[in-house]
């Protein structure tokens, strides 16, 4: 998983850092500050998932509530991309 | 929408000064209400509060703005007319969630580390009581024909009813996973709970508690507020960035529309019925103007994302320990899942 950190208005290393550590959170964190990727992606809340194949096809969007996104990780993971890994 | 303004950072809640034509906006990462020109649009002042406010309040009869501070553990009392603070109580630990008593002339404080809840004299700013709810205790509505006061455990999936005047616990209600928002409909005698980490809003009966029904909302929602019409309910969905409408009568969704980015408290300006909805991701406060007349004959249509079954576009983002740059490269051929999410 990549966890992205959006929208923090200032500081966010640190509220990013912070939020990690009290929630038990390890694995990459990046920083979309002011949201650029995020518009690009078209994310307008969150949390929101985004589920990526092998091949870079993005299989889900959204997936906000636990059992939403645990049914689109088990579908994720049994399935192959139909393109193969992707380049 | 009728208007967005620009308002602090991380806009989490918002309650209306009718008379003034002012909406009070609680900037949680500014530590400070925006205040806002409803006629005009436009932010004309700022006013520091405590840490972090997450809640907020107008009383009319005192002429007084109460937000609940989130890491300042107070709640705090700001002069609408003068714009100044001018008293900081205490309360308990991580206090998230307000609401009035206009007629008992009492605050209550939802306080979610403490899983209290804090009574305040209006008046006076005394705390008469400290009464123990469930677990991440927040959002709270209040039954004035009963005098109940209803808090949502965030973290207990139930809301707590409370007899301020006995000071003691009535019962608890299961609802959905993480309420987060609670709204007192007196006409229709039902309480509206959404429940953030489910996608739905479930309605209880005020009298006897009973469950009435439960309706699937869009991601994530954490703010309500009902219509001044009374037969809709506007929910904020946090995940989704949009707003759903919800008729009271038939418990459907009629509609849903794009807000800001995160949106999150919501409330109904009484003079106007206009819909003010707090966008903490976008720091703006987007003013709707509602021209549905009733329920439409279809519903709300749902699109999938444009992305789905397609490329995601590449990124190159600063990491957050190690400040150096990573690029979706790094992870080509693997299956993974992207998160993006606030420390908000």
């Amino acid at each position: 998983m990549i966890l992205i950190d959006v929208w923090e208005g200032g500081d966010s290393p640190q509220r990013a850092r912070e939020y990690c550590e009290r929630w038990g959170i390890r694995g990459t964190v990046l920083l979309d500050e002011e949201g650029a990727y995020a518009k690009r992606v078209g994310v307008r809340g969150v949390p929101t998932n985004v589920l990526v194949d092998e091949a870079g096809t993005v299989r889900a969007f959204g997936a906000g509530n636990p059992d939403e996104l645990d049914a689109h990780v088990d579908q994720l993971l049994r399935d192959a991309s139909p393109e193969g890994p992707g380049r | 929408m009728a208007a967005e303004v620009p308002t602090g950072l991380e806009p989490e809640g918002v309650a209306v000064d009718g008379r003034r034509r002012r909406a009070f906006v609680a900037c949680a990462r500014s530590d400070a209400v925006t205040v806002v020109d409803l006629v005009a649009g436009t932010a004309l002042a700022e006013v520091r509060v405590g840490r972090e406010p997450m809640d907020i309040v107008f009383d009319e009869a005192t002429d007084r703005v109460f937000t609940a501070d989130l890491l300042g553990e107070t709640v705090s009392a700001v002069d609408a007319s003068t714009l100044s603070l001018i008293a900081s109580v205490p309360v308990g630990l991580y206090p998230s969630g307000l609401a009035l008593d206009a007629d008992r002339r009492r605050l209550y404080c939802g306080c979610a580390l403490s899983a209290t809840v804090v009574t305040i004299e209006l008046e006076t700013f005394d705390v008469v009581a400290s009464i123990a709810a469930g677990p991440g205790a927040g959002a709270i509505a209040v039954d004035g024909k009963r005098s109940h006061v209803f808090c949502a455990n965030f973290l207990g999936g139930s809301v707590t009813v409370i007899d301020p005047e006995a000071q003691r616990v009535v019962t608890e209600i299961e609802v959905g996973a993480a309420p987060c928002a609670l709204v007192v409909n007196q006409a229709r005698d039902e309480l509206y709970v959404a429940n953030s980490f489910a996608d739905t809003v479930t309605a209880v009966h005020l009298g006897t508690f009973e469950l009435l029904g439960t309706t699937a909302v869009d991601r994530t929602p954490v703010g309500a507020a009902l219509a001044a019409t009374g037969d809709r309910l506007y929910v904020s969905n946090r995940g989704a960035g949009t707003v759903s409408v919800l008729g009271v009568g038939d418990r459907v969704e009629w509609a849903r529309f794009p807000a800001g980015d995160g949106p999150g408290g919501c409330t109904v300006d009484a003079s106007t019925g206009r819909l003010l909805v707090a966008n903490a991701g976008s720091g703006s406060l987007t003013v709707v103007e509602d021209l549905l007349a009733g329920r439409p004959a279809a519903a709300p249509e749902q699109r999938a994302h444009a992305l789905l079954g397609r490329k995601l576009p590449p990124f190159e983002l600063p990491d957050a320990q190690t400040g150096i740059l990573r690029s979706s490269r790094e992870w080509a051929e693997r299956k993974y899942i992207v998160n993006f999410f606030a420390s908000w």
